[in-house]
């Protein structure tokens, strides 16, 4: 099927997830959408197969305009999508999932699913039984009854979303195989990524989304440092780095593995001294968050240990709050899910986050003390403010302000994500401001020039992997772009393997 | 001043020696017009209990002048929750009952409590026995009158129907808790059983079984008490072909119908309201009932002339006719009977009539000591307060 | 549309209408005189002093129930199993005046001793819900409900076993305790007691003073609003979802001991009378907030109360309060989501 998109932007708020984007898909084609977190690859496949309805803009298929109400509509006019979670039902049966959304008769056609669901299957060479229950399936074969689904279903375009996260490599490859057959058999196929090495293997065509806007396209053979520049815009000179004598050992992860939802990382070892600055970078999901979290006592390992301080004193399956009286801080990337309470005041949250003693709370003193901080942090809203109604930027700044002094440890989840520059510079330089003083920061960052400009080393997560700490001042933006996508991992030394 | 606190002490001892007289006497007469309040633990159609006290105080309506009725049923904890009997009273005296019918045993502490607190107000306590100078739970209130029918007479009259009806010699009785009354009611049906098993058909006494099966309470309350269905049906599972119900509902009943209709020679005797006779044809030999409308239009009466006076009464049947509306207060209605029964039931009325007492030495307790020697006759006390089952039952004499 | 206090108290009329129309129309398919019936409720809750006593008697552990409901809501927890926690708090107290009533120990120390074990017990059975939750990640619903129901049993079984009356095991519970054990009745009343009318009153206030003015009422909240955020804030999460179960349960329990000490005298089978589930319903009505908790629960006792008049007067049945009732908490509850609704589709035009 011909697919064009034209001109569609949808905004959510302030945020311009999809900025009139204008893509020709023709039939037989497999389009590789790449694009960092947020770039709005999710957001413009959720309109196509129905999830979101656009702010403007037209969809055609075959050359007709066409409105795509909701999922179910979606796939009455042939467009599949398989997303990142298979949305199948794993207390059932393969063929009772299979059966599903089958519209008309009320009684199910058992007989004549199952057998059309064995030709299917045999077509491609999967070896699924139809009677046992779908959670005893693997990742790989819930997405291959997935497929199944979608073609009875009678889908000509297939959208796949992340579609190789968790699934083993020869999996990986009868997958490949299988997209590759029924794009010559005039298939159209979107396959949603950000593993370079896949697009690569298997794309015919190639779109990359920053931001919102549909910053370029290519044909193969494609170039892999082209499209790391589109992806992460262009190489920006860094600026000096004010180097600080690294200080004592604050926080020691020997031999740390994780297990995940969806991945484990193992072996990681690091040190971190005081007034030192770890960026984590990776595509989100690779890890990186759930080490981060692990530091801060929030997730426990199941090999390894973490040591605090110079005297190194084992903290291994303390709880976060341990942590937390040891003088680490964690601040993670959902301010009003994780971190602030919506419903309260920012006086409210100095007084839970002080911890103040006593039986009644002391109004006057509490409110002094909002009213320094904000002034201190220079945030935006009064005392009174519930923290819901400020903007990104002074939650970020309220989070900051929300830290005891002194701190041995910083842990932060995108510190600046949706910030403005203003913002930004700002959290950076209270942050450095602690640094200054001893504390030792850890951060996640999907921006490769803010982990490359404020980190002392980086340490790069893909896929379960998990690189040694690298020298940030030896690293470009284009090497570290690649090691993100998955490349060039056999030069590193030391880097661990898939767990 | 000193005089006014003078008139202010006598002012006092005035009042407080008036209320102390006022305590000691009933309360004064009602006239020609009375409203009356009926409390009822159950449904007012139920069928059982409570129905038979409606029934009663709808007799009082027809036949007493210038008598209304107010009634709330259902007054339990369970089905009002939050509300205490005394308090459903009151909503009857503010709707203009002068006297208030508690018709239950349930409702002794309440009515007790009620009857302390309005002493204007006169008080019929159905089946206590607080106002009986002989009685064991004695506790003179001057506004209360305790009203019973003399059962025990008519369970006989069902043991009687039993005996001549069983072909194995088996009887059950499904019983509901154990207390003072439900021992003396299944005593007095087992001496019935006896009395005609051994004098009408002439058959040894040993032959005869008397089977007492306790649920727990007066209704089936799943998870609380024995399934009385369960119940019936393990009487009629194990040889035992009558079973006479000593409960408010008609399991016992609906359960031997259900083997009659498979082919089983067995019946049923169900208890305490009339016309449940109607409800069992073919199964039911007969029904002994209460029959509350003459005490309790006496008791009324007496509240607007002015006669009450606290006391405690257990009414006999009219032996002349047992089923007497106007003069009997328990009956026995007779339901499916052979010719040989039903000619036992009136001989047996008959003798009871002429002065026949089952409530006569010797007579043992289950465990064998003596209850009666030989030619003494039971006082109201010794029957009222039954300690055991008698000798010859089987069942537990007391609840565990 | 605009937020503000207006068209949040038109809201909540609507509600109250829409809710007056359902019952309204509940007593005409029963073939009933709406107005009348209406006015016979009014009149049997406020028609005499006997009867607004009653409304009282009855105020009292409902609101005690909802003092306590109220401190589990601020930490984000359905504790349905108050029902458990009243039974096990008049359980606790029966089992004080028994073993004290037969002792030199002067009454009015037996009762206060028996209120206290009363606490006791409430609290006790909330911490095994609590417990449940915490280390058996059993969600406080499920366990609520099946201590609910083993509350019940030991209930009944006391009654009809270990307690039962000399010799007789009767439905209408224990036996009375002494006038003595009774809490003061007030002089001219059947049955009011001033000094539960105070324990409430306190009650309430305390909880208010608790969650809007203590640092622990206000981790309560955090919790209750967020339970990630509050933990990263640095607030033990579980132990204070325990501690507002200990609390809840210390009320429900004082509920209970209100029912023995002060209305039934002894332990009854359905000794909870409902006031759990009604003090879940009041919660709900008032939004949480302890500041109107009192005047609504007043006005759903009133409503209990007035409408035994129905079947003594119109021979109707008295569920209709509690068709009233629960109504009027759900259309509340739809008022304040279509309100939500509306002002977010506003906010989005603007």
């Amino acid at each position: 099927m011909h697919v064009e998109l034209r001109k569609i932007a949808k905004c959510f708020g302030a945020l311009r997830a999809n900025d009139a984007i204008t893509l020709t898909v023709p039939a037989s084609t497999i389009l590789g959408i790449l694009g960092e977190n947020g770039a709005g690859k999710s957001t413009l496949m959720k309109i196509f197969s129905g999830f979101y309805s656009p702010d403007s803009g037209e969809i055609l298929l075959d050359g007709k305009a066409v409105r795509i109400s909701s999922p179910a509509d979606a796939i009455r006019q042939g467009i599949g999508m398989l997303h990142q979670d298979p949305l199948d039902f794993p207390p059932l049966r393969v063929l009772d999932d299979f059966i599903l959304g089958r519209r008309g008769g009320l009684i199910p056609n058992r007989r004549g699913a199952a057998k059309e669901f064995k030709e299917l299957a045999l077509r491609f060479d999967f070896s699924i039984d139809p009677d046992v229950y779908v959670d005893t399936l693997t990742v790989g074969e819930r997405q291959q009854l997935e497929i199944l689904r979608l073609l009875w279903l009678g889908a000509r375009v297939l959208i796949l979303d992340e579609p190789t996260t968790g699934i083993s490599l020869p999996q990986k490859e009868k997958l490949f195989a299988t997209l590759k057959k029924l794009a010559a058999e005039g298939m159209t196929i979107i396959f949603v990524s950000h593993k370079l090495e896949d697009v690569e293997a298997l794309c015919t065509q190639a779109a990359v989304l920053r931001q919102g806007v549909l910053v370029g396209e290519m044909l193969p053979p494609f170039q892999t440092k082209d499209l790391i520049e589109m992806m992460f815009g262009k190489e920006v000179p860094l600026a000096p780095k004010l180097k600080l004598e690294p200080g004592k050992s604050v926080l020691a992860a020997k031999h740390i593995a994780l297990d995940g939802i969806r991945l484990q990382i193992k072996g990681v070892d690091l040190e971190v001294r005081a007034g030192e600055v770890i960026g984590l970078a990776g595509m989100e999901g690779s890890g990186q968050a759930l080490f981060l979290g692990a530091c801060a006592g929030l997730a426990q390992p199941t090999e390894g240990s973490f040591c605090l301080d110079e005297d190194e004193h084992d903290m291994t399956g303390r709880s976060h709050h341990d942590f937390r009286r040891e003088g680490v801080a964690y601040l993670p990337a959902a301010r009003l899910e994780q971190a602030l309470v919506a419903g309260l005041s920012l006086t409210e949250h100095f007084i839970l986050s002080e911890g103040m003693k006593g039986l009644f709370i002391d109004r006057r003193k509490s409110e002094e003390l909002a009213a320094s901080r904000i002034a201190l942090y220079n945030i935006k809203g009064r005392p009174d403010s519930a923290v819901e109604s400020l903007s990104g930027g002074n939650q970020q700044r309220a989070l900051l302000a929300l830290m005891r002094s002194p701190l041995k440890l910083i842990l932060v989840e995108h510190p600046t994500r949706g910030l403005d520059i203003e913002s930004t510079i700002y959290v950076w330089g209270k942050l450095k401001e602690r640094c200054a003083q001893g504390t030792a920061i850890v951060f996640i960052s999907a921006d490769l020039d803010e982990v490359l400009q404020y980190s002392d080393r980086v340490m790069v997560f893909f896929a379960g992997r998990v690189s040694p700490p690298l020298d940030s001042g030896k690293l470009s933006v284009e090497e570290l772009g690649r090691l993100i996508g998955g490349k060039g991992w056999e030069a590193l030394q030391g880097a661990t393997e898939h767990a | 001043m000193r005089n006014v606190s003078r008139i202010f002490l006598m002012l006092l001892i005035a009042v407080v020696v008036g209320s102390a007289a006022f305590a000691q006497s009933a309360p004064p007469a009602a006239g020609s017009n009375l409203t009356i309040g009926l409390v009822m633990v159950g449904p007012y159609n139920d069928h059982g209990w409570s129905q038979a006290n409606y029934d009663g105080i709808q007799y009082v309506l027809a036949k007493v002048p210038g008598t209304k009725l107010v009634y709330i049923d259902k007054a339990n904890s369970a089905d009002r929750p939050g509300t205490t009997v005394s308090q459903l009273g009151e909503s009857l005296v503010a709707q203009g009952a002068k006297l208030v019918v508690f018709s239950s045993d349930d409702m002794t502490d309440e009515a007790i409590k009620f009857a302390q607190d309005h002493k204007d107000i006169f008080v019929v306590l159905t089946s206590g026995s607080q106002q009986w100078k002989d009685g064991k739970d004695y506790k003179p209130l001057p506004n209360m009158i305790n009203v019973m029918g003399r059962m025990e007479y008519m369970k006989m009259v069902a043991g009687v129907a039993a005996a001549m009806t069983t072909k194995t010699g088996k009887i059950g009785f499904l019983g509901p808790l154990i207390n003072d009354e439900t021992r003396r009611l299944a005593a007095s049906a087992y001496l019935g059983a006896k009395y005609a098993w051994v004098n009408y058909l002439k058959k040894d006494a040993k032959d005869l079984q008397f089977k007492v099966t306790w649920i727990g309470f007066w209704f089936n309350i799943p998870g609380v008490t024995s399934d009385p269905t369960q119940v019936a049906d393990d009487f009629f599972n194990t040889g035992f072909d009558v079973v006479i119900s000593g409960i408010d509902t008609t399991e016992a009943v609906a359960e031997a119908a259900k083997y009659q209709a498979q082919g089983k020679t067995v019946w049923a005797v169900p208890y305490d309201y009339a016309k449940a006779i109607d409800e069992g044809k073919g199964v039911s030999l007969g029904v002994p009932y209460f029959n509350w409308g003459p005490a309790y239009s006496a008791v009324v009466t007496s509240a607007m002339k002015g006669t009450w006076k606290s006391h405690w009464e257990w009414n006999a049947p009219d032996w002349k006719n047992i089923n007497n509306p106007d003069t009997s207060a328990v009956g026995f209605k007779k339901g499916t009977l052979s010719k040989a029964a039903s000619d036992g039931v009136d001989t047996f009325v008959g003798e009871l009539g002429k002065g026949l007492n089952l409530w006569k030495g010797p007579l043992n307790t289950q465990d064998g000591k003596p209850y009666l020697k030989a030619g003494t006759v039971a006082t109201d006390q010794q029957v009222w307060y039954l300690p055991q089952l008698l000798e010859g039952m089987q069942g537990q004499s007391v609840s565990k | 549309m605009r937020d503000n206090r207006s068209t949040r108290f038109a809201f909540q009329l609507g509600a109250v209408v829409l809710a007056l129309g359902i019952a309204t129309l509940a007593l005409l398919a029963a073939g009933a005189q709406p107005i009348q019936a209406y006015r016979n409720i009014i009149l049997g809750a406020v028609g005499s002093w006997d009867v607004a006593a009653n409304v009282l008697v009855s105020w009292v552990p409902l609101l005690l129930a909802t003092s306590g409901l109220l401190v589990t809501f601020t930490v984000g927890l359905w504790n349905i199993g108050i029902e458990g926690q009243i039974t096990l708090g008049a359980i606790f107290t029966t089992w004080a005046l028994r073993s004290l009533q037969s002792s030199a120990m002067d009454p009015a120390l037996v009762i206060i001793l028996a209120v206290l074990a009363g606490m006791a017990g409430g609290a006790l059975w909330a911490m095994f819900a609590g417990a449940l939750k915490t280390f058996g990640g059993v969600n406080e619903i499920f366990g609520g409900l099946g201590l609910n129901f083993v509350a019940t049993a030991l209930n009944l079984w006391l009654i009809f076993g270990p307690w039962k009356r000399p010799g007789v095991a009767s439905m209408s519970g224990t036996l009375p305790f002494e006038r003595a054990l009774w809490m003061p009745i007030a002089a001219g009343s059947s049955r009011l007691t001033p000094m539960t009318l105070i324990i409430a009153v306190i009650a309430i206030l305390a909880v208010y003073a608790m969650i809007e003015g203590t640092y622990f009422g206000l981790r309560l909240k955090a919790v209750g609003k967020n339970q990630k955020s509050a933990y990263i804030l640095g607030i033990p999460t579980w132990q204070h979802m325990m501690s507002s179960f200990a609390i809840c349960g210390v009320f429900a329990g004082l509920a209970g001991a209100v029912q023995v000490t002060s209305v039934y005298h002894r332990l009854i089978p359905s000794i909870s009378s409902g006031y759990g589930y009604m003090g879940l319903m009041v919660a709900m009505l008032v939004g949480y907030k302890a500041s109107i908790a009192a005047p609504v629960a007043l006005f759903f006792a009133a409503l209990n109360v007035g409408s035994i008049q129905l079947p003594i007067v119109m021979k109707l049945d008295s569920s209709l309060a509690g068709v009233l009732q629960g109504t009027l908490v759900l259309f509340v509850i739809l008022g304040q989501g279509a309100r939500g609704r509306l002002l977010k589709k506003a906010k989005v035009r603007t």
